[in-house]
């Protein structure tokens, strides 16, 4: 990482507050009128897709309902609850849009949401180690990490990760690798794994069950929309934020460098460690904003419709502090993702092999 | 706070399922509401009809609830919330109209008047207009006039009318059979709410005797005095019913105390209930948000909502007054001592407003 002087930090620290600190004072009217468009938009793709789907028998209507589902998943998720969770609409004190309460549409529980990522991975972000969203315990993304053997087929790990993506996020306080090395045992895990079965039986019940029995005639074409509908949530979700943290040029930290760090390297941390992607209007909603990750893990409780405002604020920052701002198409980025886990399933002196070759 | 709470458990646990909220009528309301905003769902909607000027600093407005409101009893408050500039906010307020309005015209009406520096009072009067909606919640409160009928001595203060009007006013309607004496303070005879109504109700409803003073006309203040008590046939017999500004609150539990009134005749409403004399303890502590993974200490009264939000958290509050409970957090241990009453909370794990407690000694809230 980047080595700057405390003093340097400082500075930068108090660089990225003025920024922040004029979006504060401007919050208002029309954060609540963008936030609630959203929200609208969500119930209004919802309600159509659902009202769709029976009709499904028609290959055409089969795929917008489909598709209008998935959006509405996608939505909900990524620019709604994410960025609710993460508090950036608490000052609205509207009860429907409170971080604390809000409950999302996906099998992850909103308390263990919070628990993992809101605390754990925005506090210790990319400290192998620490930010166990590094590789979601699965895979392999760094030379820090010492190769095991079945990092060998770990893109197919990847793929079946981003499948069933959602239930991968709904497990992931589980700490299956401290429950394998014995950290811990199944005993702590109970009380989460009895909200995980209620939250997951309630989405799986909700998309595989109810919605295809009261169309029963229909029932096979419902379920199939559904299931399809969250297969193309699931795969764009983990896309979106495999492209957040583990393209080429998003760097990651070791524990001792971050000891008793200050707010100043925090903020580099979030900087460094991070990766924007561009694109229009709509993709950047439909990513939840994390297209500007770079600006949401600096700022993450700004709505984030305001990340493309301050965006090139940022930037500037970055210029003047000498920092690397990483962004590149959404093409390029994944690109480098995908390259980044293909490589890291081989042992170090295999690639120096291939580079040597 | 505003939402129903007659709520079918079958149709929670529905709403758990297909929407992960417990109120699953109130998940299409952004899609109700562009169609017709008296349609929302999270809590009742009412169009504003009319506004009524009353004084130069009290407007009533007239408000149409959806129908579905069950409706109150002459005395009773409603929280109120309005959005300004994208925050909501919840204030409550007395229902000044009598219960027969909603009845016969599914009207109601709030009387409020404009507070130094309160943002919602001064926004209500410099922004809502007719045919705006506001949200109301059920009506609520034990403000209620005896059944069945009692003397009664009525002891108002400026805008702490609005909720007398409405039992007065309903007293008359009912042909309530016992003497009602209604002493009413206010600054200047400009500053009389509802004047015509208060004349028109002594003008027909002969068992009341209407008394209006002003406090501030003469050189000498004219506070409420023993001799107007004395002033009150069969007094004792009284139920006495206080509405108004802190001091004249005070003056007058004084002085019935002393005349022998027991704590069971003198009824009193919200925005009058008394603040603990908090001085003889010690209080602040260490503050341990547990959620958020933050400690913090504080020193003499301030409240947890206040610490919190010096903390940088955003917990949910409403009313700031103890009567909402938007702002009920789990505590999970330490003591704290409730604002309104001085008194103190067990140490273990229960729900606290965080609004009206101050910490006495370490606290952990689940926040």
């Amino acid at each position: 990482m980047k080595k700057m002087t405390e003093a340097q930090l400082t500075e930068l620290e108090t660089d990225l507050n003025a920024i922040r600190d004029e979006v504060l004072a401007d919050l208002g009217e029309r954060d609540a009128r963008y936030i609630r468009r959203m929200v609208r938009l969500h119930r209004g793709l919802e309600a159509s897709g659902r009202l769709m789907m029976p009709f499904g028998f028609l290959p055409p209507v089969f795929v917008a309902a489909t598709t209008t589902l998935g959006l509405a998943k996608i939505l909900e998720n990524m620019e709604i609850g994410h960025n609710v969770m993460h508090g950036q609409y608490d000052w609205m004190n509207d009860p429907s849009l409170h971080s604390q309460t809000y409950e999302w549409d996906t099998v992850c529980t909103g308390d263990s949401w919070r628990r993992t990522h809101n605390y754990e991975h925005h506090t210790y972000t990319n400290i192998i180690g620490k930010d166990r969203d590094y590789g979601y315990a699965v895979l392999r993304l760094t030379r820090d990490e010492p190769w095991k053997p079945w990092h060998a087929l770990q893109f197919i790990n990847y793929i079946l990760l981003s499948v069933f993506f959602q239930w991968g996020v709904g497990l992931h306080e589980l700490e299956t690798e401290k429950l394998r090395s014995r950290e811990i045992s199944w005993r702590e895990k109970l009380p989460f794994l009895r909200e995980f079965a209620r939250k997951g039986g309630r989405q799986a019940f909700k998309d595989y069950v109810f919605f295809p029995l009261i169309t029963f005639p229909v029932a096979p074409i419902v379920l199939a929309g559904n299931v399809g509908a969250n297969l193309i949530r699931n795969l764009w979700s983990s896309t979106v934020i495999f492209c957040g943290h583990f393209t080429q040029d998003a760097e990651t930290f070791t524990e001792e460098e971050c000891e008793g760090e200050s707010k100043g390297h925090w903020y580099l941390r979030q900087l460094t460690g991070s990766s924007n992607f561009t694109g229009g209007r709509w993709l950047h909603i439909m990513s939840g904003h994390l297209s500007y990750q770079v600006e949401h893990h600096v700022f993450p409780d700004l709505p984030a419709h305001r990340y493309p405002e301050i965006s090139g604020k940022v930037q500037d920052v970055c210029r003047k502090h000498g920092i690397h701002y990483n962004t590149g198409s959404f093409a390029k980025q994944y690109g480098t993702v995908v390259k980044r886990i293909i490589r890291h399933s081989l042992p170090e002196r295999m690639v120096g092999f291939f580079k040597a070759a | 706070m505003l939402a129903r709470h007659t709520q079918h458990k079958a149709l929670q646990w529905l709403g758990r399922q297909l929407f992960n909220r417990n109120d699953p009528e109130a998940f299409f309301d952004p899609l109700l509401e562009r169609i017709n905003p008296m349609w929302v769902q999270e809590y009742t909607p009412a169009r504003v009809e009319q506004v009524l000027s009353e004084t130069r600093d009290t407007q009533t407005l007239v408000l149409k609830p959806a129908r579905r409101w069950t409706g109150f009893r002459a005395g009773q408050h409603v929280n109120v919330c309005v959005d300004i500039d994208g925050v909501r906010h919840n204030r409550t307020f007395s229902l000044s109209s009598s219960p027969l309005l909603w009845q016969e015209q599914g009207l109601v009406t709030l009387t409020i008047k404009r507070l130094p520096g309160g943002l919602v009072t001064n926004w209500v009067h410099d922004h809502l207009r007719t045919g705006a909606i506001i949200g109301i919640g059920e009506a609520f409160g034990d403000f209620l006039i005896p059944e069945p009928a009692q003397p009664v001595l009525f002891i108002a203060g400026g805008s702490g009318i609005t909720p007398v009007l409405s039992q007065i006013e309903t007293m008359a309607a009912s042909d309530y059979r016992a003497p009602v004496t209604l002493l009413y303070f206010v600054r200047t005879t400009d500053d009389i709410i509802a004047q015509e109504r208060l004349l028109a109700l002594e003008a027909r409803y002969s068992a009341l005797t209407l008394q209006i003073i002003a406090t501030n006309e003469s050189k000498e203040p004219r506070y409420l005095h023993d001799r107007d008590l004395d002033a009150v046939p069969g007094i004792k017999a009284r139920q006495v019913y206080l509405c108004g500004p802190r001091g004249l609150m005070d003056l007058a539990q004084d002085l019935l105390r002393e005349r022998g009134f027991s704590d069971a005749d003198i009824h009193s409403t919200f925005f009058s209930v008394a603040q603990a004399d908090l001085g003889q303890e010690t209080l602040g502590g260490e503050i341990q948000f547990e959620g958020s993974q933050l400690e913090v200490s504080s020193e003499g009264d301030a409240t947890l909502l206040e610490i919190a939000e010096a903390a940088g958290l955003t917990p949910r509050y409403g009313c700031r007054m103890g009567i909402c409970h938007q702002c009920s957090c789990r505590k999970t241990t330490g003591t704290v001592i409730n604002r309104l009453t001085g008194q103190a909370s067990s140490p273990g794990e229960e729900n606290v407003q965080l609004c009206i407690s101050v910490p006495r000694g370490p606290v952990s809230l689940d926040l």
